[in-house]
């Protein structure tokens, strides 16, 4: 007799919506006018709408678990949802007139964006294995298509293929980390491999490397180094209004996934601590480092979202050292300030297509200031808020995620970290002042027409920017319980926190020595 | 109930943001479906209305103040928590105190009247609303100037007038010349605003340090707690650290009071529209200086030097813009020149220790500047905006009421007795001499009583000069010049001219040193696009006519305010008490029974009537000089004037001085700086660059382009990681 299981729609729901639009645009699709996705665009707009609005509802929800603790929703998950629906929103606005002037005009693209983000909304929401599994591979197999979607473009197709062959052999080692997981705990579930880990010593040594395969699955996802190297090439191949998409809805879906693991793995802190602040030391360094010598914009933002992955990590790792007393406010504070910086460079720049034929290299932005002053102006204060001036979110989220860094005593990554911002201002200096000039030939005869979605996107992106300053507070107050209830949910279990066993093995010393 | 009437304030403030609102986004729309005529009539009346509204509010709220008993006097109100960090607050919080309803109602109520004047005065202006925005905002900022309850909303407002001065200076921006006046106007408060905000800095240091450890009120930068611990505070600290905030402080009341050094702007502003050279450049955001140095009186009591400092200061402005006065021809010129000394006038009572006769000053000040101005402003629009006073002669005939009007500012200003400005200038005749004021043995007080005497004298003279070249002495000079005559004469018809007629031909000397955004050509350029209005010029074929009521209703409000307001101030309010109330030091009511105090009431009368005499002398002096005809030494002809006053034409060269040396100076540290930056920091930071870069490229070499290569990459890593894992879990022995 199976159990049909107790089914809370209002958590299900936000998910069901997103991935039933991206079915209705589909259906539009088929039955469309020739050469005109506004129907889908509008129907993709509002039914995002609808999911943000549902989610918004669940801020400060008590943490819950649903379909037989196949979703979990806690304030994490939510505002990781929300973060990465507002991304798509604004990639949909810009997107139509960037697919007619690539003239890729396939209204496909907004189904399989929204499927991939459903599959993201599942990744972040969820604290069994194989659901997060199934969302990676969701999101992963819509990108891969979205990636290729130029067709004509060779570019664009290689970088398609590089990606799914890569991805594909990074989902197996994941897997391969789930299948130790599951050897090492008996179950899927994080919560109950965290008991597990608890419970007993004998099995820690598959629980270590259960860590390092999850880690590399992970990390390609989120661009760490060294499982990077997709990124740039994936970046300047995809269309640019897929690679803002992806380089939000990826790394945020990827970099959810891994707090869950490593809060449930926080046992075995001692072993993946060390790692992961060598990978985050790396990730800054090589992103920041390689993206000085690109001579293609979409190339360098790659290394850029590498280096800022390097950025988030060194938030996540601060939370992780003492999860109670560093919430993950930071980490989420700069994934919204990540969203609309990123977002509004990707957006201004792919005003650089016109008529089938794209020129993303540095100096093809050359002149853009006299031909696109609103474009360059939006892509000035992205830049900038990348590079981290004051008075932008940039700023903000850096000093956020610095101050984390050496309240839990991680000096090391909060310096280098700043070292890494010093640097990274000579690349988006270069891509401003190549904007900003026009004494050399510029190659590119003329920009595509600001259409109003992408002016939208671009004030959007400038509000965010600037005015994240202004709104910090609530954002900080509702990122502040994020993170928390993962672990509020596991400690307090009765029998866990006061059973000798804890103490017995090697890696619960290591805990408390942490706390 | 009192509670409640006081909430009113927020209109108060709110009203002219209102105003600005509706001017800046209803305006053009409003204008432009009823037509320019009656469109520019209904905004001008929606302009004044808000300023009068809350001119009647703040009249109602200071006459129940009054009934307060004096000790309770203030009454703060907070809006909304501003500012928070650390153990500091800063709300947005509004004092309504005998000090700041003294200044609303000179803000509200001659703005109003001023509002007024300018629906008259800039009805043929097709920028109307722009204008009235301005005008709107400006009060807006004024009033949080004068009502907040901390620095940091005063610095608000501070910043606010001084960004609405700046547009309303070039409001006429086409022309060149008032561009450069504003951005003068603009820089020049910089250097200001600099000594202001390091003066609140330090203020706010030394009460962090005193306060902020209490933890007890986070609220320790405003007034209410602040002043009554000035003492307190001070004690905490060697004196001169108390010293230089004053000073400090007091460079940014010298910036927008126009104080020497600083004074070299306010001249200049005169290019804006008369109304605004009458509202702010003359009866209100100048005189926020003094309203510092008032609100902040606790302090510079405790501090002589800073006192000594000011009182010198303010003597040095008000000879030397009096002295500078008898050289200039243009009749806002010599108007503005006027305002400068008597700023210097209100600085010299304030560092005496005087500061309620400061503010008495500011206030009869308001009166009678903001009615001569308003009535040049009828002058110069009655003479087709030619502003040489030397073109005019025997107007009084013409504009009757203008005239008249401005003749009772004349007397006021010049200190006939029993008139406003006789009253604050022999108190504060009376309270520099009875000062006991010292600083290296050097009787401040008495020094500058002297120089105050002089002035009187001086003031008296100049303005007779004025008023008869204007509306007596001779001819009627503008028939002089003959018609169709497109001379240089006629062709400043909006700005007053920077330059005077002896070197009015070039305009530019060398290269543009000021062209901050456009070169001439461009300009000119520019000036070719919009259709160029023609002016009729004044000629001989000019017959002047009096304005209409609009404009000469403020001037008799502001004519019989300039009569009865000194005495009012005096005796109906007695000012000094009035504003004790709000925290303002005055001596005498700490020792009634003082030395100072004894003196004053002695010496009353020789002073009133050595001021009396002053005034005399100034009068019939003028006459003397002026009354039949324009002397040659004052006359067309500048090669003819006397050395003196072509020195003082040339600002004695002071004006130069500064702008020159601050450009030139600007310049070499700015190239000296752009080598040091060349060489050295641009030298490490290539350096830098070349490393990083060539480690980038170093990484860049695995990054083949191969999935081959990449998926190798990653298989190195992942061995490297688990290499690691089995070396972290054999060291710490984790199996076993």
């Amino acid at each position: 007799m199976i159990q049909i299981p107790t089914i809370d729609w209002g958590v299900l729901m936000p998910t069901i919506i997103v991935f039933v639009t991206g079915i209705i645009g589909l259906l539009v699709e088929m039955f469309r006018p020739k050469q005109n996705n506004n129907l889908i665009v509008g129907l993709s707009l509002a039914g995002l709408a609808a999911a943000f609005v549902l989610l918004l509802g669940q801020l400060g929800a008590e943490p819950t678990t649903t379909i037989a603790n196949m979703v979990f929703r806690d304030q994490l998950a939510v505002l990781l949802q929300l973060v990465m629906l507002g991304a798509t929103a604004l990639c949909f606005l810009f997107s139509e007139g960037y697919l007619r002037q690539r003239r890729i005009a396939f209204g496909e693209f907004y189904p399989l964006a929204l499927w991939s983000l459903g599959g993201a909304m599942i990744m972040v929401g969820t604290q069994n294995l194989l659901m997060l599994f199934v969302g990676l591979e969701v999101l992963s197999i819509a990108l891969y298509c979205l990636s290729g979607m130029a067709r004509g473009d060779q570019r664009s197709e290689e970088s398609a293929l590089k990606y799914f062959l890569l991805g594909a052999f990074a989902s197996a080692f994941l897997l391969y980390g789930i299948a130790f997981i599951y050897g090492a705990s008996g179950t899927l579930d994080l919560e109950g491999f965290k008991i597990a880990l608890y419970a007993t010593d004998s099995t820690f040594v598959m629980a270590v490397f259960a860590i390092a395969l999850m880690l590399v699955g992970l990390g390609f996802k989120a661009a760490l180094v060294p499982f990077h190297q997709w990124t740039p090439d994936v970046y300047q191949g995809a269309p640019t209004n897929v690679t803002a998409f992806m380089s939000i809805i990826s790394k945020v879906a990827a970099m959810g996934a891994l707090i869950r693991v490593l809060t449930a793995a926080d046992a075995l802190q001692n072993f993946w601590f060390p790692a992961l602040t060598g990978i985050a030391i790396a990730t800054m360094t090589i992103g920041n480092l390689v993206a000085l010598v690109q001579k293609d914009v979409k190339r360098a933002l790659g290394y850029s979202s590498v280096a800022h992955a390097g950025y988030l990590l060194v938030g996540i790792l601060a939370h992780l050292k003492m999860p109670v007393e560093i919430p993950l406010a930071s980490v989420v504070f700069y994934f919204v300030t990540y969203t609309a910086m990123t977002i509004g460079a990707f957006a201004m720049i792919s005003i650089t297509a016109k008529d089938g034929k794209e020129g993303t290299r540095t100096q093809d932005l050359n002149g853009m200031w006299r031909k696109a002053p609103y474009a360059a102006g939006v892509l000035f204060i992205c830049l900038i808020s990348l590079i981290g001036v004051p008075p932008t979110g940039g700023f903000f989220g850096k000093l956020a995620i610095f101050n984390d860094a050496l309240a839990a005593g991680l000096p090391v990554l909060a310096i280098t970290l700043a070292v890494n911002s010093v640097i990274s201002t000579f690349y988006y200096w270069q891509i401003a002042k190549a904007a900003f000039v026009d004494d050399e030939p510029a190659l590119q005869t003329d920009f595509a027409h600001l259409n109003p979605g992408l002016k939208l996107t671009g004030a959007i992106c400038v509000i965010g920017v600037v005015g994240i300053a202004f709104m910090a507070t609530p954002l900080i107050n509702a990122g502040s319980t994020a993170g928390r209830d993962t672990m509020s949910v596991i400690q307090l279990e009765p029998d866990v926190q006061d059973t000798p066993a804890i103490a017995a093995p090697m890696p619960t010393e290591v805990n408390q020595e942490v706390r | 109930m009192e509670q409640e009437l006081f909430k009113n304030i927020w209109w108060v403030l709110a009203l002219p943001v209102f105003g600005f609102l509706i001017q800046a986004f209803a305006g053009k729309i409003v204008i432009d479906n009823l037509g320019p005529k009656l469109g520019r009539q209904v905004m001008g009346g929606i302009a004044v209305l808000p300023i009068a509204a809350a001119f009647a509010l703040a009249a109602q709220m200071t006459i129940a103040l009054a009934k307060i008993p004096s000790g309770e006097r203030s009454i703060i109100l907070t809006l909304f928590e501003w500012i928070t960090v650390g153990n500091l607050s800063i709300p947005f919080e509004v004092r309504v105190d005998a000090l700041s309803m003294t200044m609303v109602l000179i803000i509200t109520g001659i703005g109003s009247l001023i509002h007024l004047y300018a629906t008259g005065y800039m009805a043929e202006e097709p920028d109307f609303p722009r204008f009235f925005t301005y005008l709107n905002l400006f009060v807006a900022a004024m009033l949080i100037l004068v009502l907040g309850n901390n620095l940091a909303l005063l610095f608000l407002g501070w910043e606010g007038v001084g960004v609405c001065s700046y547009l309303l200076i070039g409001f006429w921006y086409k022309d060149k010349a008032n561009s450069f006046a504003s951005n003068k106007a603009f820089i020049v408060n910089r250097v200001g605003d600099w000594g202001l905000t390091l003066g609140m800095f330090t203020l706010a240091f030394m009460a962090a340090v005193v306060l902020g450890k209490d933890g007890a009120e986070p609220r320790w930068l405003s007034y209410d707690v602040l002043l009554p611990n000035a003492a307190r505070i001070a004690s905490e600290f060697n004196p001169w650290v108390l010293t230089t905030a004053c000073i400090l402080l007091f460079i940014g009341a010298m910036g927008k009071s126009a104080q020497f050094p600083l004074y070299i702007w306010l001249p200049d502003a005169m290019a804006g529209p008369t109304p605004v050279s009458a509202l702010i450049h003359a009866a209100t955001m100048v005189t926020s200086g003094v309203f510092l140095l008032n609100r902040m009186s606790e302090f510079f009591a405790l501090s002589p030097t800073a006192g000594a400092v000011v009182a010198i200061f303010g003597a040095i402005t008000a000879l030397l813009g009096a002295l500078i006065a008898f050289g200039q021809t243009d009749i806002k010129k010599v108007l503005a020149y006027s305002t400068v000394s008597q700023l210097g006038y209100m600085f010299i009572a304030c560092g005496v220790g005087a500061y309620w006769v400061g503010l008495f000053h500011v206030a009869t000040h308001a009166f009678f500047k903001a009615l001569l101005f308003l009535g040049s402003g009828a002058v110069i629009h009655a003479m087709a905006h030619n502003q040489d006073m030397r073109n005019y002669g025997k107007l009084l005939k013409y504009l009757p009421i203008t005239g008249a009007t401005m003749l009772v500012g004349w007397m006021a200003i010049a200190g006939l007795p029993f008139m406003s400005g006789a009253f604050s200038k022999e108190e504060i005749l009376i309270e520099s001499f009875a000062s006991t004021l010292t600083w290296y043995g050097l009787p401040i007080g008495q020094i500058v009583f002297g120089v105050a005497l002089l002035v009187a004298v001086l003031t008296a003279l100049y303005m007779s000069r004025m008023t008869y070249m204007t509306f007596f002495s001779g001819d009627e000079r503008w028939r002089l010049i003959p018609a169709h005559a497109h001379g240089d004469h006629g062709h400043d018809h909006h700005h007053d001219d920077h330059h005077h007629e002896d070197h009015a031909h070039d305009d530019h000397h060398g290269p543009d040193v000021h062209g901050f955004f456009y070169t001439d050509a461009e300009m000119a350029d520019r000036a070719a696009l919009t259709p160029h209005e023609h002016h009729h010029d004044l000629d001989e074929s000019h017959e002047p006519h009096e304005v209409p009521p609009t404009m000469f209703i403020p001037l008799v409000v502001l004519a019989a305010l300039s009569v009865i307001g000194g005495g009012w101030l005096f005796f109906g309010v007695n000012l000094a008490d009035w504003l004790h109330s709000a925290g303002v030091v005055v001596h005498h009511h700490e020792a009634p029974k003082s030395i100072m105090y004894f003196v004053q009431k002695t010496l009353a009368k020789p002073i009133f009537w050595g001021a009396t005499a002053a005034f005399a002398i100034g009068v019939f002096g003028g006459w003397f000089i002026y009354g039949k005809k324009l002397p040659e030494d004052d006359g067309m002809d500048t090669s003819k004037w006397k050395a003196w006053r072509k020195a003082a034409a040339n600002h004695f060269g002071i004006d130069k001085a500064f702008t020159q040396g601050s450009i030139k100076g600007g310049n070499a540290i700015g190239i000296l700086s752009w080598k040091v930056d060349k060489s050295l920091v641009d030298g490490i930071v290539n350096g830098l660059g070349t490393i990083t870069a060539g480690f980038g490229n170093l990484f860049r070499m695995f990054q083949t382009g191969f999935v081959r290569g990449y998926a190798t990459i990653m298989q190195v890593g992942i061995a490297a990681l688990i290499v690691y894992f089995v070396y972290a879990i054999t060291t710490t022995g984790g199996g076993n």
